[in-house]
């Protein structure tokens, strides 16, 4: 009886470990001009939220800004928030600059300008993209037994988390390059009694994904810009 | 045996027939909270008064739809913290009044008043986007010192949120009602000079640079 608990647990390991595996990612980066960020300076990631039907993920951005203070190259972030609040309201949906000549005009104002070189900022990455559930498909179903509730059956569905990232030097008011990534995964959801969620992790594989791509991207090693 | 069958029958009907009253009552209550942060911009050296109606400060959405969920939102705590963020930024001073006209020891360059047209909101289920979506249709009206009318335009404010794991509607909704409380404050503060009668009397007053 032990045996036989102790090979139906392994099969749910192994079963849930193969299944909660199934995320693809692909990375893809295009520079335009060289980019290393010195010592003491800082980026900002910031979400853009203008879309009509759909909206970057705040926590997406966080999960970026957090990966970059980590890692080999830790780099100095400031959190979307507080540089957003700051420097309100020209940094909001509807009002933030969507070209990087834009800036230009934005730093007319010498209060924003005071701001940014507070932080001492080099590079603004602005991410665009999102979520979402691309396909769904079976059914689980739950009543009431005499042993409690209990469902059956099985659900599966796939989701596709696409973003881009555009590195704007704050400096030269330059495009430096393009940062993308694009995560493919399929969760499944068996339920005998009770359901068991086999969940792919769509979206935090993008976002170190695109976090590991954008370290690469401001290392000077990686120096190289693709003309 | 039959006794405590009929018991246990009884005492399902009565749980089910509480719980379909319950539900039928449920109305969802959302006081709006939050902070807002101080505008950076140019202020203008303008001795502005506020008015807020009651009806604004006590502004409160109530769904009476039978086809949607029951909603109670209030707003006028909210909007009211919002104005009194915006308003000292864009002004050098800015005191509240009871009454639009002539103020006895203060001299008024401008009276302010908003109010609230229009308000809407959308739950992800209503839409095919997994979005919590907020509008709000301000009237904004400013008089002069004397308490005649100088312009009056429609600002409509939009904020919305994505759906999240284990985030609440009320929270969502909170969040997408900040947003756009935000966004009225960055159209007041960013388009008040343009509005072309304030811009005239801007003019006219020598208060543009």
């Amino acid at each position: 009886m032990k045996n036989l608990f102790k090979q139906t647990s392994t099969l749910y390991l192994l079963l849930t470990l193969a299944l909660s595996a199934c995320t693809s990612v692909t990375i893809d980066q295009v520079k335009h001009v060289p980019s290393e960020l010195k010592d003491g300076e800082s980026i900002v990631v910031i979400g853009r939220r203008s879309g009509n039907d759909y909206e970057t993920e705040p926590e997406l951005i966080s999960c970026i800004g957090k990966t970059l203070l980590k890692g080999n190259n830790p780099m100095n972030v400031i959190p979307e928030q507080e540089f957003v609040d700051r420097l309100y309201p020209w940094f909001e949906a509807r009002t933030a600059p969507v070209h990087v000549w834009d800036l230009q005009r934005l730093l007319s104002f010498d209060d924003i300008a005071q701001i940014i070189d507070e932080y001492n900022v080099h590079y603004i990455v602005w991410i665009d993209g999102v979520t979402e559930k691309t396909r769904g498909g079976g059914s689980i179903s739950c009543g009431l037994s005499p042993a409690g509730v209990s469902c059956f059956g099985f659900g599966t569905w796939d989701e596709k988390a696409e973003y881009e990232a555009s590195v704007w030097d704050y400096r030269t008011k330059k495009l430096v390059g393009k940062v993308s990534s694009v995560a493919d995964g399929t969760s499944y959801m068996p339920a005998i009694v009770i359901p068991i969620p086999l969940l792919a992790q769509v979206q935090s594989q993008a976002c170190s994904a695109m976090a590991n791509q954008l370290q690469s991207f401001f290392s000077s090693s990686q120096n190289q810009a693709n003309e | 045996m039959a006794t405590i069958k009929q018991h246990i029958k009884q005492l399902l009907k009565l749980a089910s027939t509480l719980l379909l009253l319950g539900c039928l009552s449920c109305t969802s209550t959302l006081q709006v909270e939050g902070d807002f942060p101080r505008p950076v911009i140019h202020q203008l050296p303008l001795q502005v008064a506020v008015h807020y109606q009651d009806d604004f400060r006590r502004y409160r959405y109530v769904e009476k739809s039978e086809k949607r969920s029951k909603w109670e939102i209030n707003i006028g705590n909210a909007q009211v913290a919002l104005f009194d963020t915006v308003l000292p930024a864009m002004f050098e001073n800015v005191v509240q009044v009871s009454n639009i006209g002539p103020q006895e020891n203060a001299d008024i360059d401008l009276f302010f008043e908003p109010y609230v047209e229009e308000f809407q909101y959308n739950m992800p289920r209503e839409t095919k986007v997994n979005m919590f979506e907020v509008w709000i249709k301000y009237n904004m009206k400013v008089y002069d010192g004397q308490g005649l009318l100088i312009a009056d335009w429609i600002l409509t404010a939009y904020g919305k949120t994505p759906t999240a794991f284990m985030k609440s509607e009320e929270n969502a909704l909170n969040e997408a009602m900040i947003i756009a409380l935000r966004d009225v404050g960055a159209g007041l503060s960013l388009k008040f000079s343009h509005i072309p009668e304030i811009n005239s009397w801007l003019n006219k007053h020598g208060q543009l640079q």
